[in-house]
């Protein structure tokens, strides 16, 4: 009787917690970027992802392979708000616990400084000579008081920028 | 001839006698002075947020799309929209006050002690659900406070070890901020919460009409003078009065300083500069001084402390009978949160 009750409650509320917990990962998807060799050495470009998230994609090196090129994320590490690139400063700036991060994305202070934490990185990847980047697909509509984005369609090609400005 | 009394009383078989004597807990002398009475109080509240919250169900309309504009509906031009929505959230403030003050005369006054440890643990678990169901209300609003403290708020069940990734996914429904979270938290907020704290308030005053509440005595009371009074309608006429108070109170600080509404979340941007609710400052404050997983277990730690004072001042006072160190770490732990606070209100990073 009681391994009856406990069998079928059980089960029962296993597959309550089941039902709660999400049933697939986050989409994500190859997005194209730019043909690598139209990224020189030193230089970077902005990229928007199809959430409206702005990613700097920065050329380090010139070996030719997508090891030369980091794409950071503007999620902070520590508790996920959205930093943003102080140019006075030369840093990027959490505005929820004030940590801050170099240019590279390495955490230099506040509380993911103080635990070694770096701006996460897209995974990235080139084929044939292209650059593509893996980025979530789906996203919240993103609010009417965002100032406008910058007209530019991921799919269309990348706006060549200057600095690692996000 | 038809009676209605009769009637009923073949129905429902108890009579005035018997009322009189399930209501007539004999209550000490000391709580007539209304600050003895600041139980009651949250008790009142939470009523008021029962109402309020099932009129504000009425047009919320919990997804991201609908959110924002629901709660502006409300606000400008659902007729006293706006005041039924001032109440909701005044109410929450002073809840939060009553809760800590009354855990505070608790605390001070040792009320915590055998028999009544267990009482203890039950109004930790309601101070914790208060300050739940205030952090999952204002993530409703969907502005931009909402939006960016349900995402740390859910990070922050992240730095937990091993489990926080789970508890992070069953809170948000997702692996970040998404379609689902915001029907979450309302689920939270409007029924499970509310829920539980119903039960555990029953609980918690079931408890006490057990036990009786701890009784003083001070210098300068008659001794030859009767130590009790009547809950009926003694006691009753003060907690009414505390009503009264109240409701003058709310309905002047909605009118007076009503809910407004913040800018809209934009998952894109977190503001230059960003607050909790007042509640939540001295977590905040925490949350920037310590690396996050060190952070969140500390305040783990202290709130399991809590839970655990009533065994902890047992064996002090078993040691040392006389000892009073439960008031000085009253006092130390009071004046930490207090700096805490006011440091995080008084700077804007
Ligand atoms: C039990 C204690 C409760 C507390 C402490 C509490 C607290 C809060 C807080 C702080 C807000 C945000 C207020 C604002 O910024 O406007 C809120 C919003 C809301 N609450 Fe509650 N609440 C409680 C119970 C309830 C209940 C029982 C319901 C419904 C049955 C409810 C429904 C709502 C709704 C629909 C909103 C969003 C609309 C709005 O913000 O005006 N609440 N609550
Ligand atoms: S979320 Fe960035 S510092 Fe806390």
């Amino acid at each position: 009787m009681l391994a009856g009750l406990g069998a079928s409650y059980g089960t029962a509320a296993v597959y309550a917690t089941r039902y709660l917990y999400p049933a697939r990962p986050r989409a994500k998807a190859w997005m194209y970027v730019a043909r690598v060799a139209d990224i020189a050495p030193g230089g970077s470009l902005n990229y928007t992802t199809p959430g409206g998230e702005k990613v700097a994609i920065a050329r380090q090196a010139q070996s030719g392979t997508v090891d030369d090129f980091v794409a950071l994320s503007s999620t902070c590490p520590h508790l996920g708000c959205q930093v943003h690139w102080e140019s006075q400063n030369e840093r990027f700036f959490c505005p929820c616990h004030n940590g801050t991060f170099d240019k590279s994305g390495k955490g230099t202070g506040g509380p993911p400084g103080d635990a070694g934490q770096s701006l996460p990185r897209y995974p990235l990847k080139s084929e044939g000579g292209l650059l593509y980047i893996e980025v979530p697909t789906e996203s919240l509509e993103v609010a009417d008081a965002s100032p406008p984005r910058d007209g530019h369609d991921p799919c269309l090609g990348p706006h060549l920028g200057d600095g690692a400005r996000v | 001839m038809f009676s209605l009394q009769a009637w009923i009383r073949e129905r429902v078989p108890v009579g005035p006698e018997q009322l009189r004597e399930l209501t007539n807990e004999p209550v000490p002398n000391h709580l007539k002075k209304w600050w003895w009475c600041l139980g009651g109080t949250p008790a009142y509240l939470f009523v008021v947020q029962i109402v309020t919250g099932i009129l504000l169900a009425f047009y919320y309309k919990p997804a991201p799309q609908t959110a924002y504009e629901s709660v502006r509906y409300i606000t400008e031009e659902a007729s006293f929209g706006w005041f039924i929505r001032g109440l909701h959230k005044w109410a929450a403030t002073l809840m939060v006050a009553a809760v800590v003050l009354h855990q505070m005369r608790v605390y001070f006054t040792g009320a915590y002690r055998k028999p009544r440890e267990l009482n203890w643990l039950v109004g930790m678990c309601l101070l914790l659900l208060t300050l739940v169901v205030g952090f999952t209300g204002y993530s409703l609003v969907y502005e931009q406070l909402s939006y960016w403290g349900a995402t740390v708020g859910a990070n922050i069940t992240d730095s937990v070890p091993v489990v926080g990734v789970y508890m992070k996914q069953l809170l948000l429904g997702g692996e970040v901020y998404n379609d689902n979270t915001l029907s979450r938290f309302f689920i939270l907020h409007a029924a499970v919460l509310p829920v539980t704290m119903a039960a555990l308030i029953a609980l918690h005053v079931t408890l006490i009409r057990l036990q009786g509440v701890t009784e003083f005595h001070f210098k300068d009371e008659d001794p030859k003078k009767a130590k009790f009074f009547n809950f009926f309608p003694e006691h009753l006429l003060t907690e009414l009065s505390i009503g009264l108070v109240l409701m003058i109170l709310l309905s002047v600080l909605a009118t007076v300083l009503p809910a407004e509404m913040g800018p809209k979340a934009d998952p894109l941007t977190t503001p230059e500069v960003i607050k909790p609710e007042w509640f939540f400052y001295v977590a905040f404050r925490w949350l920037k001084l310590f690396t996050g997983t060190l952070a969140v277990l500390s305040m783990g730690l202290v709130v399991f402390l809590m839970y655990a004072w009533p065994f902890i001042d047992a064996q002090i006072r078993k040691w040392r009978p006389n000892s009073e160190a439960s008031v000085w770490i009253g006092i130390a732990g009071a004046l930490a949160i207090i700096a805490l606070t006011v440091w995080e209100a008084s700077v804007a990073h």
